[in-house]
Order: structure tokens, then sequence, then C-alpha cells
């Protein structure tokens, strides 16, 4: 039966193969085809190593899903959430990804400070707080302190504003 | 050695010395605790502080408490937010992050104190008895013994995978090691398996991995689970400050302490191989020590499990410092920067060092038995305040987290396709989550990769071949083991799921 463990062991091998192809017609340079150890050679191997294992995992016996249980409600194998979905909110877990997705995009466009600030307001709003004045407040100056720390007492440049004001 | 020692002792406790030795235990613990930032990186920011002292033995004493201040400091982040901004500190998480989160922050953080401070202290008394001739066993390992020895840690990944699991954690290993290869190597001239993306030239961050693997899933895992790995409100508040150790437990982790020290250390005289690997190795030793019931614990938050990589990988950062002192070679990234200080400071580790400047070689060693006495007192009153981290409501502890991680991944690159790339590691990690694949293979496999690689390429030039493997006697046995480590839970596996 096609779940979940063996679609992710159909992407495996999918992928080994995939790397394998790559790893097989990498294009040596002219001195590298004599040496002992080429810069394909243990890709090939892991390649090969990866086909077999995900193979093997498709032909398993059991299904080991059915063997890692949690402790009950508070200690949940994560398998557990797709067993009864409709108990979890996946709308905050999602909208938080989604969230980090819009701030990797526009961190250098707007810098660090208003970037980290709107996410962790916004952060803290998916996830329900609505006390809103406490939420800016610490938002902003958790984002403050943190580039203060990291550009000023370690020297490691973070731009703070937009690339259109500096 | 006896007159050397003396000097050393009336250097290093001057109250200057000590003041700087907590000051840089101090930094950090504080840096340290900061994704991103490991001890090389924090060790390698503070040398043009630590210059500006004059001092040679003052500028050393407080680099040695900086890189012992980091080591624990990444330790807090990992148990705390399981967020391991350095790969020594990627098996601390395996255990101490589900004792955090099962009310038991303030008992994690305290045996993880308590066995970094004994893990030191030990590895500092066998550094100053042992280090000379340590330094020539040293030196007796070649490339195609390292090589064995990676295939060691790699077969350590049975200790992560339970019942049923084995198959798919070898998979996760193979995963890492292939992602190993990704981007430059020391031992090709052109980059592989690049895509064509100029950002991965220099192949994917350690912390960018690290980050997306564990700090990403459980941010989304405790978003879309409101009482995950929580017990009832009163019990976890009257625990999570709890920092006593009952006499049984205490009665359990001495042997751990003792046998990690030993072993951690030894793993980390040799060149190359450092923390890492002895925490992990630390880690399966362990497990494969305990009984069944004790076994059953790993993972879900063994004391144990805990202590053993904590112990080990500050045994063997006190252990990287032979080749260092004696020989001149650094055995890690980080004694690799502390090299660059010696340097700076015009002074020259190896074999004359100890005759040269003993008040310098002396004093440094010695520091470190402060240095690990100041860790401890300044971290265990400290202790039920960091824990109270967890009892921060969640709508602002989770968006932390995923800050946390990305800014790790983000600093010092501002690049942003490394938080795309922590992103895409986060969603697939999630994904394996769902179907039990075991994540923390794929890290071992990972970090690694290069060294196995590297390695191997090494030992095949010179014998023009893998015929060292049958002909050199070290190399054989180590192969060996590891073809028992995995194959004997694969066997047990198979056989379990067939009934």
């Amino acid at each position: 039966m096609l779940n979940l463990n063996r679609i992710i062991a159909l992407s495996l091998l999918a992928f080994s193969s995939a790397y394998g192809y790559l790893s097989y017609t990498y294009n040596l340079l002219p001195f590298e085809r004599f040496l002992a150890v080429k810069p394909n050679t243990m890709p090939i191997g892991l390649s090969i190593a990866g086909i077999i294992c995900s193979i093997a995992i498709l032909i398993q016996p059991t299904d080991s899903n059915e063997i890692i249980e949690g402790d009950g409600t508070v200690n949940r194998a994560d398998g557990e959430y797709l067993k009864n979905p409709h108990n979890f909110n996946w709308g905050q877990g999602v909208g938080l990804l989604i969230l980090a997705f819009i701030y990797s995009i526009s961190l250098r466009e707007l810098g660090f400070i208003l970037c980290t600030s709107t996410f962790l307001f916004l952060g803290g709003f998916i996830l329900g707080n609505r006390r809103y004045i406490l939420l800016i407040t610490i938002s902003i100056s958790a984002s403050v302190i943190f580039w203060y720390l990291v550009e000023k007492v370690l020297s490691i440049y973070l731009r703070p504003w937009p690339i259109w004001i500096f | 050695m006896l007159d050397g020692m003396l000097l050393g002792l009336e250097t290093a406790f001057t109250f200057q010395n000590m003041f700087f030795a907590a000051l840089g235990c101090f930094i950090g613990t504080i840096i340290g605790m900061l994704p991103g930032l490991g001890p090389m990186s924090v060790v390698a920011i503070m040398i043009p502080v630590s210059l500006q002292i004059g001092d040679p033995s003052t500028t050393l004493i407080l680099l040695a408490g900086v890189y012992y201040g980091a080591i624990f400091g990444g330790s807090t982040s990992s148990i705390l937010i399981n967020a391991p901004g350095e790969a020594a500190v990627v098996a601390t998480s395996f255990d101490g992050y589900p004792m955090a989160r099962n009310g038991q922050a303030g008992k994690a953080l305290t045996i993880a104190a308590i066995s970094s401070f004994s893990g030191g202290t030990i590895g500092v008394v066998l550094l100053m008895f042992f280090a000379p001739a340590l330094a020539s066993f040293a030196i007796l390992f070649w490339s195609a013994e390292y090589f064995a020895l990676m295939l060691v840690g790699l077969s350590a990944i049975s200790a992560f995978a339970g019942k049923g699991k084995v198959l798919k954690a070898i998979m996760m290993t193979i995963l890492g090691l292939m992602l190993a290869t990704v981007g430059e190597s020391s031992l090709f001239q052109a980059p592989r398996f690049t895509l064509g993306i100029m950002d991965l030239q220099s192949g994917i961050s350690f912390v960018t991995l690290a980050m997306g693997l564990f700090a990403v899933p459980e941010a989304f895992f405790l978003a879309i689970d409101k009482i995950r790995g929580e017990k009832s409100g009163s019990k976890q508040s009257q625990e999570i400050n709890n920092l006593r150790i009952n006499r049984k437990e205490a009665k359990a982790i001495v042997p751990v302490i003792g046998r990690q020290s030993i072993q951690g250390f030894l793993i980390g005289v040799m060149p190359g191989t450092g923390a890492t690997i002895a925490s992990f190795l630390g880690y399966a030793v362990e497990r494969n020590l305990a009984s069944p019931e004790e076994r059953k614990e790993f993972g879900k938050g063994s004391i144990k499990g805990l202590s053993a990589p904590e112990t080990a990988n500050n045994a063997a950062s006190t252990g990287s410092f032979v080749p260092l002192l004696t020989l001149g070679i650094p055995g890690s990234g980080t004694t690799a920067v502390l090299l660059g200080a010696f340097i700076a400071l015009n002074l020259q580790p190896g074999p004359q060092l100890m005759v040269d400047r003993p008040e310098v070689f002396w004093s440094v060693i010695l520091s470190m038995y402060f240095g690990n006495i100041i860790l401890l007192v300044l971290n265990l009153p400290l202790v039920p305040y960091i824990a109270k981290l967890l009892t921060i409501p969640r709508s602002y502890l989770i968006p932390f987290v995923l800050f946390f991680a990305m800014a790790g991944a983000y600093i010092g690159q501002n690049n942003a396709t490394e938080l795309l790339l922590l992103l895409g590691f986060g969603v697939l990690a999630i994904i394996f989550r769902f179907a039990d694949y075991p994540l923390p293979p794929l890290l071992i496999g990972f970090v690694l990769g290069q060294m196995f690689e590297d390695n191997l390429g090494r030992a095949m030039r010179n014998a023009n071949g893998i015929q060292f493997i049958w002909e050199r006697p070290m190399t054989l046995m180590l192969i060996f083991s590891a073809a028992i480590f995995i194959l004997v839970p694969l066997i047990r596996d198979w056989l379990i799921l067939k009934k």
C-alpha cells in the first residue's frame, strides 16, 4: 500500500538516481581521470548505496509507523498528527512557515530591524496574541538589541534599514 | 616539569588572570547561546579584542575561557529550544530537549553543567600528565586510520534509530553524506553538484542544515500542537526550576562521566576529529552499554544520553589542546584559530613551547581548571533563570525560536539564499518526521562526510588503491568494528519487523 513512508522512500529512490546520474556524467578535468579517487568516486558509491537502501525501505516487511507510538496526548510521535489532523492548528504552523518565507525574501530589501520587528509581531499575531502594545514593544526592542549586539558589539555587518534609505 | 607547573600556577592564579578567565567564560557563554556562533566564530571574534591586553598568558587564558564558555552556551540553546548552533552540541539536544519539554529544563541544564565541568576537569588532568606521550601516539594515525575512525563515527547512527528504523537511519546518513559533497572540497579543484547556483559554491552551511532539521520543525510542531510535550501547568512550573539530581540519578551519571571523559579526551587528541565525533560516539557507546530499560529512554529524555555527549565534547575540547600545545598542530577548527592567536603573540606552539615559555604553557593549562570551576559557579545559579525561558507564552517563544534559527543562518553570510535553504530543509524535515525518519543521522553524515571523503581520498592516493584496508591492522580493526555496529542492529531490526 502506498503510504507516506513509501512515498518518501520512492522520492529518495528518485533523488538517489538523479544524484547518481549527475555523478556519472560529471565532467572530470583531464588530469582527474588518472587519480585514484576522482571527484565522482564517492558520489557514485553513495548513489548506489542510496538506491539499494531506498528499495530496501520500500520492500521492508512492516511499516515502522505502526511500531513507533507516542505515550498519549502530551508526548506524541510525529506520525500521530496525520492520524487525527482535525485536532491541530495547521493554519498556525503553515502560516508561520509562510511568514518565515516572506521574511527570507524581504530581509535584504527591508533591512534587519524593520523586517525582524514585523516578523516577530506577525508571528505572535498568527499564534493568537492580541496584546498589540506589548507585542510591538517586544518585537521592536528585541530586533534593536539583537542588531546592536551583532553589529556594534561583535562587528558583524547587518544592514539595519531598508536598502532605499542607505 | 614541576618547576614549570609551579611557575604556571603562579601566573595563572594572579588576580588579573583569574578575572580574565572568568570574563572569557562569561562572554563565551552569552555569545555561544546565539545559534550560528559556535566556539570557533566566538574565539575568532574575540582575538582582536584580547590581543589588546598585551600579556601572552592573559590573552590565551581569556581565549581559552571564551572557548569553554561558548561550548557551554551552545548546549543551552540546544537543550532549551532544540537549536544546536554547533556540531559538537547536536547530540546534546537528542535527550536534553526532550527533558526540557518534559518540564525538566532545570535538571537538564544542571546535568549539562556538571558533565561539562567534569569532562573538562578530568580532561585537564589527563592533559597535564599525558600530553607529550599522547601527542606522539596521535601522529601514528594516518589518513587510513582517520577514514576508518570516521566510518566508526558513521556507524554510531544505529544508536539514534529505534526499533524498525535502522534502515531509515542508514538512508538518512547516506543523504547527509550526499549533501556534504555539494560545493568545494579540499581534495578537488572544481565545486560539485552546485546546479549552477553560485551560493552553493562553498557548500551547504552546517548551521543552515542543523537549524533547518531541528529548530524549524520544532517551531512548526509547537505551533500546531498547543500542549506538545507539556505536563499539567502546576507540575511543570514546580519542576522547571528544580535543579536537584537525586542519588539514583547521580549514581547513573558518574560512570558515564568517567568513561566519556577518557574516551572524549582520547578522541580529541587526534587531530581532525574533535568534539563532534567525540559527542556522537559518546552517545552511541553509552546507549549500547545501557540496560534494555534504560535504552528505551534514549531520545526521550535520558539523563545518561544527555550527560554522555556533554562530558565527551568538553573532554575532547581539552584533548584538542594536546596536538596544539605539544606539536603545534591544530586538532580542530577552534584550535586552528587559537594557533593564529599564538602566532600573533609571537609564540610558536610545539615541543619547544614547554621549554622556552613554561609560564605560558602551564598557565594556559592550569587556567583551564579555574575556567571549568568558573563555568560551574557562573552557570548553576543562572540555571533557574535560563530555564524560565521555557515558561514564556508560546505566542512569543515560537516566533523567537524561528527567528534565532534564521538569524543563525544569516549572520555573517548576509545571504538570503541561506534562509531559503533553511526553510527548504525545514519543510523536508517536517515531512521526514511525519513518517518517522530519524534526522540526527542525516546531520552526522553531513558533518563527517567531508572528513570521510578527504581521508578516504588521501588514503587511496597514498596506497594507490584500497589495499590500505588490509595492510594497516588498526584500519582493518576499526572497519571491522564499524561493520559490526551497522550489521548487528540492521539484522536484528529486520528480524523484528518480519515477525
